[in-house]
């Protein structure tokens, strides 16, 4: 049993592929057949059918001439190399979809543009490349603005509209350029399910996702999933065929309109979050010991992340009653306009700088306590990916010191137990206080003054000279002032690690020729694309 | 180090290789045909283990088939993985077919060592025992001793090609081991293999992989050495230390100690508390240049007679005993001194995460549907050869850094290992292997804590259990827990609440 449920984690965080279509001339039709023309589009009104249930599933009912709001998006981006910090990284080239919405803007995924360095977008019958510049991008809802500074080209252009959520079972169409041909290809489907849902872009974010059972492929991304002439959603991520059939998950209106009134203000500022884990409170011995009422209602809250916005204010043990006014059952559903929805879906309709209102009950007592969305939860970003950030590192004495982040862990597979350890347990133990920075030593480039020094490799930085090390900065400023000897004492019983500060000053240059370093030491994060200034780095 | 990893147990490679293995048959030296009373019996074990995921229970009987070697006094020896948990013990005469019962006399998990003597005391008479040789060196020929159904002797010779250091199954320290190439062929009595040289027993085998056709043998020495110790009236076992120690050749590294020049010797990274090394007053940071008046290299080896350069901790396991005291020529600060260690055995169960548990059941408490267990990588072990990866990582990691998490050892990690779905336990259904800090108000250190607190319920009739991890707590009506007990006993076939001996 317990392999089984592993099993299936695995599947969860691997299986759901984001579906941007990379290097797409280069990849073979998936199978001999002939590409399928994309579908007429019809003038006549849309029916209101039922559709009937199990497949065959109705025609999909026109949404208008969605080819004069489609375009096909060419990012060009550079991926980070983690492993050698100092380089600019990897060029892809992949290939999305995005649509014209209200204001000369296009609305697309935002893994179709992070990282990007050069954007092109096409149109339907226009031969031309437009250049594209990021106006927004939220890489914690997975969604983009981008707008082409070209004068002529939103003038033929339609803008959609947006819909609502779409009911169970309705009829949905996918549009977008995924692999299979060049134009513009429609795909239909029905809704089957409305539910949170992790969203692999950031693969730590969760929200609400509609899964449609519209084949959608890597080139769909970006693109918009409609019913009736309007928006109804973004597709954006699905399951690769050989894990489940039949499973796409679009972005519906909710929080495609979150987005569009963050950015209003002109920047971007990203979810809140209340930074606290609950339990349910379903044991009828605990609701007693709580001296709760039999009446199924109230979540008991877990852990308070001290760097949220809880902190001080909600504490382990609590129970949580109301939500806004809205009564929280005892499994953590409120209810939305008629529907269950996970008590957090209030939250997420919150930005930054607003409040949200609890009805508490703490040592048996009722209390009313609100809750200001000043600061952000940044812990939870190191458990994240992270784009349009160079990555922080110290390269010293051939020592590469990099922060613990999700991106390092997968550039070096990492399996060390410890590293692991420090990453899962980052916020639940709080691990954040004494390092907001974990400083690993990632890698080692090979010099006669550190030939010795292998077996360091992985551990995290604890103090330097007697003096805790607990951010980058820390490292840097350590070194720079550090006296002729300097000792690093890792975590845990292993050895200090010595080193000689005339010698790797010697080494310096040496080292930095041999493997072509750039630069040794990156400190500061590059403001990411969500700074419109630094967003078009064309 | 990487050959821990590749080199699988005998017992469970061969059962795969059967097919593969049986048609490569080499011929039986004529020299060795003439023996006409081997020093081989066979031996026929029935064993459980405990079931660690319900451990009011035991798994399925499993039986094993192998070859003990016959020694003085009756004796037979065997490995210790054959004997674990076993249920009954069977030595049958391999020309005959004459069976007895034997009983387990001494064993030794963490030399993997076993002896054996028959009920029936005449059992073994006319076999001449096997003498034990001890001087095997790298180049020398062994051989293997298996046998025919037919009770006639399958000899496969095979090359020692290093004695070295490696971990034996109980993975804590390192012993000595013969590495030996060999065609070893597929018998269903290949569990314990009797190596011989000159027809005298030279070693034992400890695992086999099949592939590179490299076997690893538990040596005489150590095999000499349990024999000695076993002739006590309580058997102690071979002694541990208790610190760790990294080499010294970054030059860095030794000049922050105090050291110059090129001389030997190793940085001492940890001394636990309540061993051999606490008491002898062996610190961090010490550089340890000789043991037992043998110099140590830079790497920790010094020159064995027999071997040549070889990891110093063999003159703590195969040539000291618990109760001698070694010499320990150290550098503090530059400056040398001596140490004396009184050496001694470490019990399994002086360690938080005791690192094997056999022929004993496992502790256990449930209450309510709730399991409590005690930490052990015994329990980790449930999750099959790959626990270190498969097991919930959090528990590998209390269990791999113990000595640093919990600096005063002296306790157990109480777990709430599962939740059997019950009236009590509505809404926790899901909880597993957390870590218990407090029970009623008391702090919870072992599985005996737990038992005392959960019988004083705080006002109100409740039974409250604090976690490390979500959801931090956890309550129960201590009435309902009592009234729902016989009912749970009753579903879930639990034959016993608590296990606490």
């Amino acid at each position: 049993m317990k392999r089984t449920l592993i099993f299936a984690y695995v599947a969860l965080l691997l299986g759901p592929a984001s579906y941007a279509q990379q290097d797409s001339p280069a990849r073979p039709p998936m199978e001999a057949q002939a590409p399928r023309p994309a579908l007429p589009s019809r003038s006549s009104p849309p029916a209101q059918a039922v559709v009937p249930v199990p497949v065959p599933i109705a025609p999909p009912k026109p949404n208008g001439p969605v080819q004069k709001s489609l375009v096909r998006i060419t990012a060009t981006a550079v991926e980070p190399d983690y492993k050698a910090p100092w380089n600019a990284g990897a060029i892809q080239r992949g290939v999305g979809a995005g649509f014209v919405i209200e204001g000369n803007r296009i609305l697309t995924n935002a893994h179709v543009v992070s990282n990007s360095r050069y954007l092109t977008v096409e149109r339907d019958s226009d031969p031309n490349k437009y250049p594209a510049k990021v106006l927004f991008i939220a890489n914690d809802c997975d969604l983009a603005l981008i707008t082409v500074d070209a004068p002529n080209f939103f003038k033929n252009m339609v803008p959609l509209k947006f819909g609502g959520i779409p009911s169970l079972e309705s009829t949905v169409s996918a549009y977008g350029y995924p692999i299979g041909g060049e134009r513009m290809s429609v795909t239909t489907g029905i809704v089957s399910r409305i539910d949170f849902q992790l969203y692999t872009h950031s693969s730590i974010d969760q929200h609400l996702a509609v899964q449609i059972s519209a084949q959608i492929n890597p080139g769909n991304s970006g693109g918009p999933v409609m019913q009736n002439g309007k928006v109804i959603g973004v597709a954006f991520q699905g399951y690769s065929g050989d894990v489940a059939q039949g499973v796409a998950y679009m972005i519906p209106t909710p929080v495609i309109n979150r987005f569009l009134k963050d950015v209003s203000n002109g920047h971007y500022d990203k979810y809140v979050d209340l930074a606290i884990s609950y339990s349910k409170l379903q044991n009828p011995a605990q609701r007693k010991f709580l001296g709760l009422k039999d009446d199924n209602r109230g979540v008991l809250v877990s852990t308070v992340v001290e760097a949220g916005p809880s902190a001080n204010v909600l504490r382990s043990g609590d129970v949580l009653l109301t939500i806004d006014d809205h009564p929280i059952a005892s499994d953590g559903n409120v209810e939305l306009e008629g529907e269950p929805a996970d008590f957090q879906e209030v939250v997420e309709r919150k930005f930054k700088g607003g409040s949200v209102k609890l009805d508490i009950w703490r040592d048996k007592q009722p209390m009313t306590v609100k809750i200001e969305f000043v600061k952000t939860a940044w812990p939870y970003l190191i458990q994240g990916h992270s784009y349009d950030v160079r990555p922080r590192y110290v390269l010293y004495g051939g020592l590469l010191f990099q922060p613990l982040n999700l991106d390092l862990l997968e550039a070096n597979r990492s399996t060390d137990l410890r590293l692991r350890h420090f990453f899962e347990y980052f916020i639940l133990e709080q691990l954040y206080l004494q390092h907001p920075d974990v400083i690993v030593l990632a890698n080692i480039l090979p010099d006669p003054i550190n030939t010795y020094l292998a077996p360091y490799r992985g551990g995290i930085v604890d103090e330097i000279n007697g003096k805790k090390i607990r951010t980058l900065d820390d490292l840097a400023n350590s070194f720079a002032e550090a006296p002729e000897r300097i000792v690093i004492r890792m975590i845990g019983d292993g050895p200090p690690l010595v080193l000689d500060r005339n010698k790797v000053e010697a080494a310096r240059e040496r080292i930095k020729t041999r493997y072509n370093v750039l630069k040794e030491q990156n400190l500061e994060e590059q403001p990411g694309s969500n700074t419109p200034k630094q967003a078009n780095k064309i | 180090m990487v050959l821990k990893h590749s080199v699988i147990t005998l017992g469970i490679v061969l059962v795969a290789a059967t097919g593969a293995l049986a048609k490569k048959e080499s011929a039986v030296p004529a020299t060795l045909s003439k023996q006409k009373q081997l020093a081989l019996v066979r031996v026929n074990v029935t064993g459980q283990s405990y079931d660690y995921f319900r451990p009011w229970q035991k798994k399925a009987p499993i039986s094993k088939r192998a070859l003990g070697a016959v020694l003085s006094k009756g004796r037979v020896l065997v490995t210790a993985d054959l004997v674990t948990n076993q249920n009954y013990v069977e030595l049958e005469r391999a020309e005959s077919g004459e069976k007895t019962a034997a009983k387990v006399q001494v064993i030794d998990y963490e030399a993997n060592l076993a002896l054996l003597e028959p009920v029936e005391k005449t059992f073994l008479d006319g076999i001449t025992p096997l003498e034990i040789t001890p001087d095997t060196v790298v180049g020398d020929r062994l051989a293997a001793w298996q046998l025919e159904p037919t009770g006639a002797l399958v000899a496969t010779e095979g090359l020692v090609t290093t004695v070295q250091m490696t971990p034996y199954p109980i993975d804590i320290g390192e012993f000595l081991t013969y590495r030996v190439s060999i065609p070893m062929q597929y018998r269903e009595n290949s569990y314990t293999v009797p190596l011989v040289k000159n027809n005298k027993l030279a070693g034992l085998l400890l695992r086999y992989d099949p592939r590179s056709q490299l076997l690893d043998a538990i040596p005489a020495p150590i095999i000499t050495h349990f024999l000695k110790e076993a002739e006590n009236q309580n058997y102690r076992g071979f002694p541990a230390a208790g610190f760790s120690f990294f080499p010294t050749r970054d030059p860095e590294l030794r000049e922050f100690s105090g050291e110059t020049g090129k001389g030997g010797g190793v940085y001492i990274t940890n001394v636990e508390p309540n061993t051999p090394a606490m008491k002898a007053g062996l610190q961090i940071g010490d550089i340890v240049t000789a043991v037992a008046n043998n110099e140590i290299d830079q790497n920790g080896n010094y020159v064995d007679p027999l071997y040549g350069k070889i990891e110093f901790t063999n003159l703590l396991t195969a040539h000291a005993y618990s109760g001698d005291v070694v010499p320990f020529r150290i550098q503090r600060s530059g400056k040398p001194m001596q140490l004396n260690m009184t050496l001694e055995h470490r019990d399994a169960k002086d360690y938080v995460s005791p690192p094997y548990n056999f022929d004993q059941p496992p502790r256990y408490y449930v209450v309510g549907g709730l399991i409590f267990q005690e930490l052990s990588r015994q329990y980790l072990k449930e999750w099959g050869p790959a626990w270190q990866r498969e097991a919930p990582q959090r528990l590998v990691y209390l269990d791999r850094f113990q000595s640093e998490l919990f600096p005063q050892g002296n306790r157990r990690v109480v777990i709430l290992s599962q939740v059997l779905p019950a009236n009590s336990t509505i809404g926790y259904d899901d909880l597993s292997y957390l870590t218990v800090t407090r029970v009623n108000g008391k702090e919870i250190k072992s599985l005996g804590d737990l038992a005392e607190a959960v019988k004083q319920p705080i006002e109100g009739g409740f039974i409250k259990i604090e976690t490390e991890e979500d959801p931090k707590q956890i309550e129960l009506d201590a009435a309902q827990v009592t009234a729902e007990a016989p009912n749970l006993q009753e579903n879930y076939g639990i034959s016993a609440l608590h296990r606490l001996d």
